[in-house]
């Protein structure tokens, strides 16, 4: 095969892998503002945190496996106390406040990552059955990042299969078109409120950790993220996960070929596509409420 | 009228204090107090959208910083020009910039509107980082020559001199509050205010609902330019984290809340309040972030009607014992 198509495809994997970390972070945050109208702008934060937890796990353990089983979880513990003992108190004041919050307890997760880890990028090495190359058709493929693809489908596959097939998942998607009328139903809304929040924050953990080894952990990491998270949430519409998975792979490409082609202006693609598909539809690609 | 006369005498006072405040406390908090004063403007510009129309814009900054960039780049580049040239440019670019995003954020409320904000802010902050022949990247524009301010035949000062900049600012400064306090009574203020309760009754009465979120939108923007070009003059710098930051956004959001987003001065005093705050703090701790992270989170569980809200309600307690309870206006 030729250089040049060799470095396509480089290029492509890269994208995919993370447009895949992307759309993890993205469908948590899409997933509780459908259904709870909740903005969380600390998610972010939040996903940082995992990739912390994970280098904490990892230097006690040394064992990546448990690291990818224990953060995520922590992270969802942490973000579970948040809906239950604050968001869910001023859930009457309305967005306003809600955004408010949320931007204070991301500050408060930022200076804590700080204190606790300082602020120099930490180093998290990838485990030494996926560090190598992989030759598939005459191709060197980088295996973690193949990994992390693998990984996010099949944490999409659990999700698609939780949201159609169980009696949950149809709770939560009636709860994400009349949250009201399901309560009056008889079904506990705050607590699968909880539990949607929680699998939101797990899943932000989960592509913390996967993102871990490849950007090393910094707390820089919840800006870059978090903004390209809420750009796909806008552009893909609110609310939807169909429109969040499509905007993240488009993004993952746009970037990794965008710093191929434009390196300078390649954080200004996203936002000009963004802009392009909002002054055509203010919802966004696949969102039907503002 | 006793009311009429306290008011007069409130006036006259402040002006005194303002007039004497460089010559009491010297020129570190001469110039903290003109820090104050610009980002106080920007709130309350902020506020404008958000109290006042109940648009909740994530990205106010931009306005800022484009007012700041606009002034800076124009004294760089033309020479001679005058200081209040300078800062009609950076108002006039200011106006454009919001009259181009107009005819898209006007179509969308809430949240969505929140977040396209965000969007834009951080793409104005990316392109200022990233065009840096243009706005001189991370370093941003500094250096620039300030001109002295100068009406032809009449007088001429030096605004190099902290104390006179001082004047200037608050002169300038003091004219936005008032005429934006202004804006707010006359009718068509009103009917903003309308947009914000009512939209859809607004329209039934055959307003424009569109065409008054635009204008609202522009001069919000305008002052937060002017507030922005000012605080360009004052720094003598002007980069991408001063002026187009996210935490410069943020930074309004917070003043706004804090202060109390139901009243005009509100932001004002919120302003005042973190202001303190910071200069407390970062004389203890450098934890500045965490201080303000768990402000937000206290004032929000605990009076989201912010510091006005909370001094209406001791107010009302103290005027009457037996106050029936203030109702909390539905924050959104």
């Amino acid at each position: 095969m030729d250089p040049t198509t060799a470095m396509y495809v480089a290029q492509g994997i890269h994208g995919l892998a993370y447009g895949m970390v992307l759309f993890l972070v993205a469908s948590g945050l899409t997933l509780i503002f459908g259904m709870m109208d909740i903005l969380n702008l600390a998610h972010a934060a939040f996903f940082m945190l995992a990739a912390y937890f994970c280098y904490q796990v990892l230097s006690m353990t040394g064992n990546f496996w448990a690291a990818l089983l224990l953060a995520p979880v922590a992270t969802a513990f942490l973000g579970i106390l948040l809906e239950r003992f604050l968001l869910r108190k001023i859930h009457a004041f309305g967005l306003m406040s809600q955004l408010i919050l949320t931007v204070g307890v991301s500050l408060v997760i930022l200076a804590g990552v700080k204190i606790f880890w300082g602020t120099e990028s930490l180093p998290v090495k990838i485990p030494p059955i996926m560090s190598g190359l992989v030759m598939i058709g005459g191709m060197d493929y980088p295996i973690y990042r193949l990994f992390v693809i693998g990984l996010s489908l099949v944490v999409l596959a659990i999700m698609a299969l939780l949201l159609y097939k169980t009696r949950l998942g149809k709770i939560v998607r009636a709860a994400v078109s009349d949250a009201d009328m399901v309560n009056a139903l008889g079904i506990n809304i705050p607590l699968v409120f909880t539990f949607v929040f929680g699998a939101g924050i797990w899943l932000a953990g989960v592509a913390g950790v996967a993102i871990a080894p490849i950007l090393t952990v910094y707390p820089g990491l919840a800006d870059q993220m978090g903004m390209d998270a809420f750009v796909v949430v806008i552009t893909g519409g609110f609310g939807s996960l169909t429109g969040a998975f499509i905007v993240s792979i488009i993004f993952g490409l746009l970037s990794s070929y965008g710093v191929q082609f434009v390196s300078s202006l390649a954080p200004v693609l996203m936002f000009a596509f963004m802009a392009i598909v909002l002054a055509i539809r203010p919802t966004g690609l696949f969102g039907e409420r503002e | 009228m006793m009311n009429k006369r306290i008011q007069w005498i409130l006036w006259v006072g402040l002006i005194v204090i303002l007039t004497f405040y460089p010559k009491v406390f010297g020129i570190y908090y001469t110039n903290l107090f003109v820090t104050f004063a610009v980002f106080a403007v920007y709130s309350v510009s902020f506020n404008l959208l958000l109290g006042y129309t109940a648009l909740f814009s994530f990205g106010h900054a931009m306005f800022f910083g484009v007012g700041g960039y606009g002034t800076a780049l124009a004294l760089k580049h033309i020479a001679g020009l005058s200081l209040l040239g300078a800062m009609g440019i950076g108002l006039l670019a200011v106006i454009i910039f919001a009259l181009i995003l107009c005819p898209i954020v006007v179509r969308v409320t809430g949240a969505a509107f929140s977040m396209l904000h965000l969007a834009f802010g951080q793409l104005m902050y990316v392109l200022a980082l990233k065009l840096r022949n243009i706005t001189g990247g991370e370093d941003g524009i500094g250096g620039f020559p300030i001109p002295p301010f100068r009406i032809p035949g009449f007088v001429s000062i030096d605004m190099k001199s902290p104390e006179n900049f001082y004047y200037f600012a608050i002169v300038v400064l003091g004219i936005s509050l008032w005429i934006m306090w202004f804006f707010t009574k006359t009718p068509f203020g009103q009917i903003q205010v309308g947009v914000r309760d009512n939209a859809m009754r607004i329209d039934y009465l055959g307003f424009k609902v569109p065409q008054t979120k635009a204008v609202v939108y522009v001069i919000a923007g305008a002052f937060a330019g002017v507030a922005g070009s000012v605080f360009a003059l004052f720094q003598n710098l002007i980069a991408a984290d001063s002026a187009f930051s996210i935490m410069v956004s943020f930074g309004a959001v917070i003043n706004t809340l804090i202060g109390g987003m139901g009243s005009f001065f509100g932001p004002v005093w919120g302003t005042a309040i973190m202001q303190i705050l910071e200069e407390v703090t970062t004389r203890y701790t450098d934890r500045v972030e965490l201080v303000a992270g768990l402000i937000l989170i206290l004032v929000i569980m605990f009076a989201p009607m912010g510091f006005v809200g909370w001094m209406r309600i001791l107010k009302q307690k103290w005027l009457a014992h037996s106050a029936p309870k203030v109702k909390l206006e539905k924050a959104s």
